[in-house]
């Protein structure tokens, strides 16, 4: 839900001293990224998605770097990016399930697979294993309703998945 | 007239199509061999304006699902100032039951990049932004490496066939999204792309006027693009003989020219199939997708992604086309993501489904969407639990009335998906609801089937 706001005020913030935005990454958004619009606001998305796929989540941190980055305050680049769902502010597993509940996967059977996953894992929708291994997450259409029910893991799809092979996918993740 | 042979699938074949890593794609060289980008160098010997007015003429309406005219959006931009002008490419294809957009990309890329390239030359526009969904991390690796083979090939940057427009190279960028169905209503899309949250925006100013960055700026869905390449080949009279005219009035604009149809749900074959407009459902059924799966009766379709209500267990022969929602009692033929219930399925519990898609996508803006919403996801799972109460129906009704059938009690139409999938479910499957739900005072041992 986009629109719940976060406890922002009272979060303890966890710093290092190396910065999470480092000097390569700057130069290459600077670079490729930056050029591409009107104006360095815009860039905030593709400069999460670059965090993100850097540390596998996005630190506060790593937003005021982000913030200071794009010439934005802070407060601007939270406001974005506690809206959209994909962007982790809180770390994730190594590894990301996430099973589609829209309508097309519900006719076509998704809650027995997600149940079994659940018992497998041991865990509810939206939690981590405690070995940090896998986070379980459920999603809105995954846009394979043809091919229902979908699965998508560490952003590769799986289209008309059973149980066996969703079995065989989550033995498989390291 | 009925379509002789695919146009937009030309080079995509029939379903089923495999997992995603063993498609093949059509390559530049490929799709070159076959006929590829000839539209585009007849289009540039065409001046801007004589290409926007040949693309009214065709009555191409817009293919994201509020089907309106491409050619009559283009031609409220203004003149050009020697300023930035852009383009906004929706693929953020999130509505449930919608994958025709991912078809096209995951298989033809260069059908869109083409039909980038045509619409930046009639409308005189020097960026183009691809706005797809982050969840299609393939699509958008996809259209990474063909935007680089057009790059090459000299379709956009420096020195490109395009030439200079408005005084600049000629650009097309990737921009992913981050999860947010909101974000594919086309003010929200510009808000997003100017890396804030993707809320929609009052209008007017409209984005043909003040847009991104508050420029001119054109926002097509990526099958309107695809449709661009054929409409210049062929020709306009072929366009137009594809489909029908409205039935509803000659002031009525018609529904032309040939359409993706995703059908998904009870059926043997799902898929993406093409066909004319205003074809019926029921022979989408039986001729593509080999009938109802196990042989089970047909019950309820939804006609075109869940925001558009749901068709009845009687309007099986439903044509599909732009006049859909005036005669079947639906919102309209949205993105044509046609989901097929069977007679086992549950409605309350496909209500139940739908609301909680509305109630989790909801930006958050509008109170009516934001709590509305909600309050009908929570009535519903009640109802669904065997908890609910009859006037719990007529309250469901009027919390979905007063979300959108008014209009402006919100920004933008999410608030009227919700209304017309709830309402339109509770009108045409009251009895279902009824015989889960007991009376207010009086408990009179209506078994729960939950």
């Amino acid at each position: 839900m986009a629109w719940i706001t976060k406890n922002a005020g009272t979060m303890q913030i966890d710093r290092r001293e190396e910065p999470y935005l480092s000097d390569e990454t700057r130069a290459k958004l600077e670079a490729e990224v930056i050029p591409r619009y009107a104006t360095r606001q815009a860039a905030t998305l593709p400069v999460l998605h670059e965090i993100q796929h850097q540390h596998n989540w996005i630190p506060y941190q790593a937003l005021e770097e982000a913030a200071e980055f794009l010439g934005l305050s802070a407060g601007e680049v939270i406001d974005c990016a506690t809206f959209y769902e994909e962007f982790f502010l809180h770390p994730k597993g190594r590894h990301l399930v996430q099973m589609c509940q829209s309508l097309s996967c519900e006719l076509c059977g998704h809650e027995p697979i997600l149940e079994k996953i659940q018992q497998k894992l041991d865990i509810m929708p939206g939690e981590t294993t405690d070995d940090d291994r896998v986070t379980l997450m459920t999603v809105e259409c995954l846009g394979s309703c043809g091919t229902a029910p979908a699965l998508m893991i560490d952003g590769t799809l799986h289209e008309n998945v059973t149980w066996e092979q969703a079995k065989r996918l989550l033995d498989d993740l390291a | 007239m009925a379509l002789a042979e695919p146009v937009l699938l030309k080079r995509i074949p029939p379903p089923p199509w495999g997992n995603v890593a063993d498609r093949k794609l059509v390559t530049y060289s490929d799709y070159v061999a076959t006929g590829g980008y000839e539209s585009l160098k007849k289009s540039l010997e065409m001046p801007p304006g004589e290409l926007v007015d040949l693309v009214k003429a065709s009555e191409l309406r817009g293919r994201g699902g509020a089907g309106f005219s491409a050619g009559l959006k283009w031609s409220f931009l203004p003149a050009p100032d020697g300023e930035r002008r852009y383009l906004a490419v929706n693929a953020d294809e999130s509505e449930p039951g919608t994958f025709k957009d991912r078809l096209l990309i995951d298989f033809d890329p260069h059908l869109l990049i083409e039909g980038i390239a045509i619409c930046c030359h009639a409308c005189q526009l020097d960026t183009a932004y691809i706005y797809i969904r982050g969840e299609y991390h393939h699509q958008a690796r996809v259209l990474e490496a063909s935007l680089t083979e057009a790059y090459d090939n000299r379709i956009f940057g420096p020195n490109s066939q395009l030439g200079q427009i408005n005084g600049r190279d000629v650009h097309c960028y990737v921009h992913r999204g981050a999860g947010a169905y909101i974000c594919g209503e086309e003010t929200g899309l510009l808000e997003s792309l100017e890396g804030k949250r993707g809320w929609p925006r009052i209008k007017p100013p409209f984005p043909a006027v003040a847009g991104l960055f508050q420029r001119p700026t054109v926002i097509n869905n990526v099958e309107t693009l695809a449709d661009l390449p054929d409409i210049l080949s062929r020709g306009v009279d072929w366009f137009r003989s594809i489909g029908r005219a409205s039935t509803l009035g000659e002031n009525v604009p018609g529904s032309y020219g040939p359409k993706l149809y995703g059908v998904s749900g009870h059926v043997n074959i799902p898929g993406v199939y093409e066909e004319e407009l205003g074809v019926p459902m029921s022979q989408l059924i039986e001729k593509h997708c080999g009938g109802m799966r196990n042989g089970k009766k047909y019950k309820a379709a939804v006609p075109g992604g869940i925001s558009m209500g749901v068709l009845g267990t009687d309007q099986y022969d439903a044509e599909l086309d732009f006049d859909i929602g005036r005669r079947y009692n639906v919102l309209g033929l949205g993105t044509a993501g046609v989901i097929v219930m069977d007679e086992d399925t549950d409605m309350v519990a496909v209500t139940r489904n739908i609301a909680r898609f509305f109630s989790h996508e909801s930006c958050g803006q509008c109170t009516p969407c934001r709590e509305g919403s909600g309050w009908v996801y929570q009535m519903l799972c009640r109802i669904e639990q065997g908890d609910g109460k009859y006037k719990d129906l007529d309250l469901l009704d009027e919390i979905a009335r007063s979300m959108g059938a008014m209009p402006g009690t919100t920004i933008c139409g999410l608030a009227d998906g919700t209304n017309w999938a709830v309402r339109t479910i509770l009108e045409k499957f009251r009895d279902e609801f009824e015989s889960r739900c007991t009376a207010s005072l009086v408990q009179v041992g209506v078994p729960s089937s939950a």
